[in-house]
């Protein structure tokens, strides 16, 4: 339980991130004329969108995760899997990967240059452009096509997530590990397209600062996962199927 | 969803529309688009105003990826046995929900294909729509069967993915090619602009082909200036690339002339028009720019036409697949095998993968002032081996001073002021020589009739009632004309410095004439010319110089140049045997020229390159139009063509070799049909991007190995200001002698 409250803190923190570029658009959706209702039903399901592309992007990962330690031949059967000695290579290897980019990317939320530069490519440009003209459009198709496709905007905090959703190895896992992540967004994001920008620059700043410290603490653990004898992984492992 | 007539341009990604093209309304208007993936991207870069129809396609995107991520996770659950065991019994819940989900994603995702199939169909087309149509639909019809008669795997996964899949890359490609439309674009939307015509007190939006002479046209900053005109009011900086293929600014007040075109930069401006607005160098280059990229080069027809043949060749490859495997593997499994051959093979990449170099080249050359005929054009370019080069008014200024007159028994000022008034009817470049000459001594020429031009020779006419010929040894001996040996000796001598030689004569009493003055002439070659030739050859190039004038001219602007074969005394035909001659030997050649004078000779190179041409484009024969002045150019363009080439042969490779070894592995079984369908989306999008790598070649840079001592520095990084429109006019001024 542990992993996915960490998870979903650092959902949670990085909605201050969100909020910086997708709250804008959760802004810019705005309130329905026809009432509180309808403004609940558009955010709901404009985060329901969002959410779905974060599940999809999850269990795509962890089923690649599965599919490459499967063809590997290195995955045992289920039954002994999590009362086995040892972790085998691939998901170890898995782990340090995702750890070390998970980790990377937590060091751009503290300000270290470089990662920008890389999600915002051209893709990103004609993905937003596309966006814009959804928000103005009626009906309640609208905000849920907008949600599905802002989920695949391209965010560190996404990516770190989808690193992690992959070292998880299974569909289920990686699933659900977007799933609680993107429960932690939901708080601040409803509250954006409710409320606008409530939160001073400043503690977004920190809100941001805090996310990274999550991810940091999320990388390190699932590097640890990777590289730490048996014993450190055995524990983990524990907690990772009681969660 | 109507046909689009064949030969237009999309409206989105300005290639040629094709057989796939259809017209659909956009915001009121009919718009031409080349596939689907073109109209929803056009729809949604447009709908800035009333989206509501570009958002319906983005709508429809959204909530069929939603649909289809629900079935693909809902499916990813079901493979990875995480509903296997104990909560066996919720399957068919699942396998409802799933049925659920999928039939509007199919409904929704695959509308699009649906229709472009059926049109085509009714016109007898197969198109790689109906591979996908045929692909999702079977695998949806199966499920639904299992699902509703019980047994056999669910398939929804795949038909609401394949959907998906093609719909996004057909997206993002026609994205990507729209970037690649950025350059033409302004070219393209010449004849669709409107200029602000100032009538009196009020001013009026008009088309600018509908601007005639004397209007007024208001210009503002950032605008491209839609007419030759005069500036009447204002000041400002104009950048001229697109006409002389120089990105500079250059500074206007009031009186000076303004091209079309160009941009004015920083001020607002009133211009007199001083012509139509359909008739300038601008709107010109626009025309051509169009008609060329509705031509097709041989690698395209070539494609299009194996394009043409893959879709029934590949109907028939999966149909004798589900009958091979069929009897061997289950009927699920075996359709499995099918759907992955339908959806493997959409030939879309091969399609693409010559317009889109063409068009971006094509682009990038008119943004530099230069022009291309046609595509294959600049494919020819790629290949040539060998450069020929005319002399004058190509690799030399083509403004001859007179330097030297020797003259037999009469006075050196007789023989300029007879020659100045037969040479007034000449437009040769010597004759504007002669004039100067005459007017540095203060002569005024006396003037002649009955002036006639003896091709290749000279001219003869009558000055004073007395026959006067002026032009080559030739001449004079054709007419029977005696040359005194003096004259002669000293002609030699002058040619032999490689110096213009003219001799002149007159009759006296109506008698046969004579020889009476020798006059030299200097041409020096441009500043540029030496660079450019040495970049040609650091590109493999072979230089040669093929000149109409004698040896020891051709000879010394060799050598100054750093030709080293020339051959000289060429009249045009003899230009066009020697250009045979070379390609027997080297194969595709291009031949430089100024655009006037060898006419025969660029028309019978593989590509015919005219520096600084005609007015009026329409007539020019050339293949590829440089500006004036833009011989520096010339490397670049060689360049930029060879990219053009390379480009669309690693497009056809990877084309070609994909489809075949994802065709070979779906055929064996070997390829599950969503990674087919992800696979082979990427597959078209990775030629976009190989073609987009065009876009980051440099620009062209002047030469920096000139010899222009003074200017040196300046050289460096923009070519010296030199007296263009003078040049121009003098280029026009030669005249075949």
């Amino acid at each position: 339980m542990t992993y996915y409250a960490l998870l979903f803190l650092a959902g949670f923190a990085g909605s201050f991130h969100c909020i910086g570029m997708c709250g804008g658009f959760a802004c810019a959706l705005g309130p329905d004329p026809r009432g509180a209702g309808a403004t609940s039903v558009r955010h709901i399901l404009y985060n329901t969108g969002r959410l779905t592309s974060y599940c999809f992007l999850g269990a795509l990962a962890g089923g690649l995760g599965q599919v490459i330690c499967t063809s590997l031949g290195l995955r045992r059967d289920l039954g002994t899997s999590f009362l086995s000695v040892s972790l085998d290579a691939g998901q170890r290897a898995l782990a340090v990967l995702a750890g070390l980019l998970m980790i990377i990317m937590a060091l751009s939320f503290f300000g270290l240059r470089g990662w920008r530069r890389v999600t915002g490519s051209f893709g990103s440009s004609t993905l937003v452009n596309s966006l814009r003209s959804l928000l103005r459009t009626p009906g309640h198709a609208a905000p849920l096509a907008f949600g599905v496709l802002n989920g695949f905007l391209p965010c560190p905090l996404v990516y770190a997530m989808v690193a992690q959703a992959a070292s998880t190895v299974d569909v289920l896992s990686g699933c659900l590990t977007m799933v609680v992540f993107g429960l932690g967004t939901f708080p601040a994001m409803l509250a954006m397209g409710g409320l606008g920008r409530l939160l001073a620059p400043r503690w977004r700043q920190r809100g941001v600062r805090l996310a990274g410290g999550f991810i940091l603490a999320l990388g390190l653990i699932t590097l640890g996962r990777g590289v730490l004898p048996m014993a450190g992984g055995h524990g983990m492992h524990h907690l990772w199927h009681i969660a | 969803m109507m046909m689009a007539t064949p030969g237009t341009l999309c409206r989105h990604c300005l290639l040629p529309v094709g057989r796939r093209g259809f017209t659909r309304m956009v915001n009121g208007e009919g718009c031409q688009f080349c596939c689907y993936g073109c109209c929803i991207a056009h729809q949604v870069k447009s709908g800035s105003g009333d989206a509501s129809e570009a958002a319906w396609f983005l709508v429809r995107l959204g909530v069929g990826s939603f649909l289809s991520m629900n079935i693909m996770l809902f499916s990813l659950l079901v493979y990875s046995g995480a509903f296997a065991g104990a909560d066996r019994r919720v399957l068919p819940t699942i396998h409802l929900l799933l049925w659920a989900l999928a039939t509007p994603a199919v409904l929704i995702l695959g509308e699009p294909f649906l229709r472009e199939t059926w049109s085509q169909a009714r016109r007898g087309r197969l198109t790689s729509s109906a591979l996908i149509v045929l692909g999702s639909l079977a695998a949806y019809a199966y499920s639904t069967l299992a699902v509703f008669h019980g047994g056999g795997h669910l398939y929804f996964d795949t038909a609401s993915m394949v959907l998906m899949l093609f719909t996004l890359g057909r997206y993002l490609e026609a994205a990507g090619r729209a970037r690649a439309s950025r350059d033409l674009a302004p070219l393209l939307a010449a004849e669709s602009e409107l200029a602000t015509v100032v009538e009196g007190a009020r001013e009026r939006r008009r088309p600018v082909r509908e601007v005639r002479v004397g209007m007024l046209i208001r210009v503002k900053p950032g605008e491209r200036i839609p007419v030759d005109g005069l500036i009447v009011e204002g000041r400002s900086h104009t950048d001229e690339a697109v006409i002389t293929g120089e990105s500079r600014h250059v500074a206007k007040e009031v009186g000076a002339a303004v091209l079309a075109g160009s941009i004015n930069l920083d001020g607002p401006l009133l211009i007199r028009s001083s012509g139509s607005g359909g008739e300038s160098r601008w709107a010109q280059i626009c025309r051509s720019v169009r008609d060329a990229l509705q031509q097709s080069s041989r690698t395209q027809r070539i494609a299009d036409r194996v394009v043409g043949v893959f879709v029934p060749i590949v109907l028939a490859l999966a149909a004798m697949t589900l009958l091979y495997w069929v009897q061997r593997l289950p009927l699920d499994q075996a359709m499995l095998t099918a759907l992955s051959v339908l959806v493997v093979a959409c030939p879309c990449a091969v399609g693409l993968a010559a317009p889109m170099a063409h068009s971006l080249g094509i682009g990038q050359l008119a943004r530099h002032g230069c022009l291309v005929r046609s595509p294959g054009a600049l494919e020819a370019l790629a290949c040539a081996r060998l450069i020929a080069f005319d002399k004058t008014g190509t690799l030399t200024l083509g403004r001859p001073k007179l330097v030297d007159l020797a003259s037999d028994g009469v006075e050196e000022e007789e023989v300029l002021a007879r020659l100045a008034g037969l040479e007034r009817h000449s437009e040769h470049g010597l004759a504007q020589a002669i004039a100067m000459a005459a007017i540095e001594r203060g002569l005024d020429p006396i003037a002649a009739e009955n002036v006639q031009v003896v091709p290749g020779r000279g001219l003869r006419g009558v000055v004073l009632g007395e026959s006067v010929a002026a032009g080559n040894a030739a001449l004079m001996c054709e007419l029977g004309w005696q040359l005194p040996p003096v004259l002669s000796a000293r002609a030699e001598e002058m040619a032999s410095t490689g110096h213009s030689v003219v001799f002149v004569g007159w009759s006296e009493n109506a008698r046969v004439g004579r020889a009476r003055a020798v006059l030299s002439f200097d041409d020096t070659p441009l500043p540029e010319a030496a660079g450019t030739i040495d970049a040609l050859r650091c590109l493999g190039l072979r230089v040669t110089l093929l000149s109409g004038d004698h040896a020891g001219a051709a000879a010394r602007v060799a050598a100054t140049v750093g030709v080293d074969e020339w051959q000289a005394g060429l009249l045009p035909e003899a230009k066009r045997v020697a250009l045979d001659r070379y390609r027997a030997r080297h194969g595709a050649i291009a031949m430089v020229g100024d655009g006037l004078n060898d006419g025969p000779g660029l028309a019978s190179a593989d590509v015919g390159i005219a520096v600084g041409s005609a007015t009026d484009l329409a007539r020019e024969t050339a293949d590829l139009v440089l500006p004036a002045d833009g011989l520096w150019l010339l490397p670049w363009v060689v360049g930029r063509a060879r990219a053009v080439r390379s480009t669309i042969l690693t497009n056809l490779a990877w084309a070609f070799g994909y489809n075949l070894i994802a065709l070979t592995c779906a055929v064996l079984g070997l390829l599950q049909p969503i990674l087919a369908a992800a696979v082979m989306a990427g597959s078209s999008l990775l030629v976009v991007l190989n073609s987009l790598r065009l876009e980051r070649l440099p620009g062209p840079s002047y030469p920096s190995a000139v010899q222009q001592p003074t200017a040196a520095a300046q050289a460096a990084c923009e070519p010296p200001p030199r007296q263009q429109g003078q040049r121009r006019e003098l280029a026009l001024l030669k005249a075949e002698w």
